[in-house]
């Protein structure tokens, strides 16, 4: 039936133009057409579409054919498939180009992966095909067809493991490796036109009219690289040559990269261009467009800490001016939510900071935002990520930034975290790092006026204090000020009394009222309130009758059970237990005074 | 305000063993200025200070005084932080930041292979596009941007960057703004002025590595 009407309508058309085709013999073969290939006449539409009297009907009318083909192909319908591969590729000889396209890209939007991955590997070839038949038109189709692409191996999902990548088993890999054949001849046009453009022309600004089809192809292939740096690059983990040899993922970020430089994208600019003030290129994209943050970001990251490309990346570039551009991608990195981004991010700013040598980062340095903005987000990584091991490394690079500024840079960190950071334990943290810039300080040789001297003291008395007086929570401030405690037990010790090279006993007399009689009160009161709670508790125990709190949490939609009185009282002993510590500390710190005094 | 403090001990009862420091100290605290006091170190707790304190200094602070006139309420301004007091005294000169200050003889050598137009020299901020090849001492070459027959696949541009403001490394900084327009020099840098004891390890510079770039400056602008 439908053999029939395709024939029908074929042998009307025949002599006639193309011109003269009217809407109804285009629907009347397309469905027709589609018809008689889903129900599997595909030898007879071989023959009429290969029918020399049928060119001009099939160059026409036959791109329509394609959605029934391709689901052929793709199902890899064994009794069919030679014929369908024959329409297909005969289509793709007689059809026009910018009609196979539309119906080429409409195949692609898949669902399930399994098809999507499919449909890429098949389809990539014929598109290439058609892109290179359009001619100087081809640029915004291969940024439609490039786009579309991307937007397909988006759904894919990521190989994480060496295993998994070597498997691929919803082939990732595979099509990241097809696209970078994909995109060759189109990167091999703008290489060419680029050498021929500079021969021709000294300087690049000279953008003649002929030129702007090759910058829109250039601008295109960018496009792509920018979109791949983001996805799936900063989402993958590319493993090392020593990990996994033959790498296909680690294949890809290379050729991406290196199709940056052969479309004429210094790799160095890039990665240095929150620093460099960029000539506005012509183009018809914005710098933030042209260039995202992002992919900038995964580039560095790339660059730095995988060394892809680094036989072509200069060495001659200044390991603190290297900083200070990945600082600007380690901010946007860490800013992020994303584990992935987080873990680049601290992994960026690590390899950058291992360039430099210890104690060399000025203090000016710091009055880039940049730098107090990562350190912001370092805190938060530290103490908020979920996870365990990115918390770890944010502490580790915490520490190593520290090392690396000079000892007024260190001061100037240190007052800015303990005023901004807002969390007991990195103020804690940073308090330790001060006793040791004393300590280190007051070794013979060593000495400067910010660890010991006129600035220490200043530092000393934001440190030496308790956030709410008498009234602070102890535990909830317990790193702190077991640090501050342990500093100045410390500081006591080590600077003799006839020494006094910090300061200390001078200050002593107001750290006395500022620190210790305070602290002294809010122990007592503490251990007074906590002893009555646990007296209490014990008292209600021995009632059996109770569980009424007044609170509740949830989780979920369960609620969580209360605290038995167990676990009450033990928590009760283990306050009472910190408040025996910190009062230890205090009472020795007494001691000591007082023995001094009493010389 | 008060009326002004009358001297009455003497050098001798000063030095003498029955005057107690703290008595001293007791006088100058109750009479002398806030800046005074903190000067001399004689803030605080008597005890405290009766512990760091010499006799003779206590002597000679105590002449001081009244020498000087600084007694209470003779300062314009008493309340000043301390901050900004401990910054005053000292008057710390503000340390200069950037390059260090001129120690020693400079760290490079260079040696003109070809004569530059000598007239374009490069001034800092300005913007030089170079040729280069760097090897270390024993001849290993680790990096270059001049084209090679076998790398005819990539195109190859010469190096541009913004001369003497660190973004490279020192002695390229300083052996640039010494070179012309066309110049072609050797430059042999030592490591201090290099990449020091780090090295670059991904780029096959050892640590403490001295490096020998031959430039070819072709653009100044």
């Amino acid at each position: 039936m439908a053999l029939e009407q395709l024939s029908d309508v074929v042998q009307r058309c025949q002599a006639r133009p193309d011109d003269s085709y009217t809407t109804e013999d285009h629907d009347v073969f397309t469905i027709a057409g589609r018809t008689c290939i889903e129900e599997g006449n595909s030898v007879q539409v071989l023959s009429i579409i290969l029918d020399e009297k049928n060119q001009e009907i099939v160059r026409s009318m036959g791109w329509n054919l394609l959605p029934p083909l391709i689901q052929v192909l793709l199902k890899k319908d064994n009794k069919n498939l030679p014929q369908c591969l024959a329409i297909f590729n005969h289509l793709l000889e007689t059809c026009r180009p910018k009609e196979l396209l539309i119906g080429l890209l409409e195949q692609l939007e898949q669902d399930d992966p399994d098809t999507i991955a499919e449909s890429v590997h098949l389809l990539l070839n014929p598109l290439q095909k058609v892109l290179l038949c359009l001619g100087s038109r081809k640029a915004s189709s291969l940024g439609m067809t490039l786009s579309s692409v991307l937007d397909q191996v988006a759904k894919l999902p990521l190989p994480h493991t060496k295993d998994q990548e070597e498997d691929d088993v919803f082939s990732l890999c595979r099509c990241c490796t097809e696209l970078i054949a994909f995109i060759r001849p189109f990167v091999q046009e703008v290489r060419l036109d680029l050498l021929n453009s500079e021969e021709l022309s000294e300087s690049r600004n000279n953008v003649a009219g002929g030129q702007d089809k090759e910058d829109e192809l250039r601008t295109e292939l960018l496009k792509f690289c920018m979109k791949t740096l983001s996805h799936p690059l900063l989402e993958v983990q590319l493993k090392d040559p020593d990990t996994l040899a033959v790498s296909p993922l680690r294949n890809f970020a290379t050729e991406i990269l290196n199709t940056l430089s052969a479309i004429g994208e210094s790799l160095t600019s890039l990665v240095y261009q929150p620093l460099l003030k960029r000539k506005q290129l012509p183009g018809f994209l914005e710098e933030e467009v042209r260039y995202p943050k992002e992919s900038l970001a995964s580039l560095a990251h790339l660059v730095f800490v995988h060394h892809l490309a680094a036989d072509t990346f200069p060495s001659v570039y200044n390991p603190v001016f290297c900083l200070r551009c990945n600082m600007e991608h380690t901010c946007l990195l860490l800013s992020r939510t994303e584990e992935t981004r987080i873990q680049k991010g601290l992994e960026l700013y690590e390899k950058s900071l291992v360039r430099v040598v210890d104690g060399s980062l000025p203090a000016d340095l710091l009055e880039i935002k940049t730098f107090l903005t990562v350190s912001q987000n370092l805190v938060k990584v530290m103490t908020i990520c979920p996870r365990h091991d990115l918390r770890i490394k944010g502490l580790k690079v915490f520490q190593l930034s520290i090392d690396k500024f000079d000892t007024e840079a260190k001061y100037n960190f240190f007052q800015y975290m303990l005023k901004t950071s807002g969390h007991s334990g990195v103020e804690g943290y940073i308090i330790k790092n001060i006793k040791n810039q004393i300590d280190l300080a007051l070794q013979p040789g060593n000495s400067n006026t910010w660890f010991e001297g006129v600035h220490l003291l200043p530092l000393l008395r934001k440190v030496l204090s308790l956030p709410d007086g008498p009234e602070t929570d102890l535990l909830q401030y317990l790193d702190r000020v077991m640090e501050s405690l342990n500093l100045l037990r410390y500081l006591v010790i080590r600077d003799k009394v006839t020494e006094n090279q910090t300061g200390i006993w001078t200050e002593l007399y107001k750290i006395e009222d500022t620190f210790m009689k305070p602290l002294r009160v809010g122990l007592n009161m503490s251990r007074a309130h906590y002893e009555r709670e646990l007296h209490n508790t014990m008292e209600s125990k021995k009632d059996k009758a109770k569980e009424e709190s007044m609170l509740s949490v949830s989780v979920g939609d369960e609620k969580l059970p209360n605290m038995t009185s167990q676990s009450q009282i033990q928590a009760l002993h283990s306050a009472l237990h910190t408040f025996d510590m910190i009062e230890s500390v205090l009472v020795r710190i007494e001691e000591l005074t007082d023995v001094r005094e009493n010389l | 305000m008060a009326a002004v403090p009358t001297r009455d001990w003497s050098d001798e009862q000063l030095k003498s063993d029955d005057l107690p420091k703290k008595d001293i100290i007791k006088f100058i605290q109750d009479n002398a200025a806030h800046s005074f006091l903190n000067e001399h170190k004689l803030l605080g707790n008597i005890k405290n200070v009766a512990k760091t304190a010499k006799k003779e200094q206590l002597i000679i602070a105590y002449n001081q005084l009244f020498e000087s006139k600084r007694f209470k309420g003779t300062e314009p301004v008493e309340e000043v932080t301390e901050q900004v007091k401990a910054v005053k005294i000292e008057e710390k000169p503000k340390e200069v930041k950037t390059e260090v200050v001129d120690e020693g003889p400079p760290k490079y050598t260079k040696s003109v292979l070809k004569k530059g137009d000598k007239t374009n020299f490069p001034k800092k901020g300005e913007t030089v596009s170079c040729w280069y090849t760097g090897t270390l001492e024993d001849g290993t070459v680790f990096d270059t941007n001049i084209p090679t027959a076998a790398r005819k696949k990539k195109q190859a541009k010469p190096l541009s960057f913004k001369v003497g403001l660190g973004r490279v490394i020192r002695g390229w900084d300083e052996a640039l703004l010494t070179m012309s327009k066309g110049e072609t020099a050797r430059v042999e840098i030592e490591s201090e002025w290099a990449y020091g004891k780090k090295g670059l390890p991904e780029s096959k510079i050892p640590p403490n590595a001295k490096l020998i770039f031959e430039v070819e400056l072709v653009a100044v602008d």
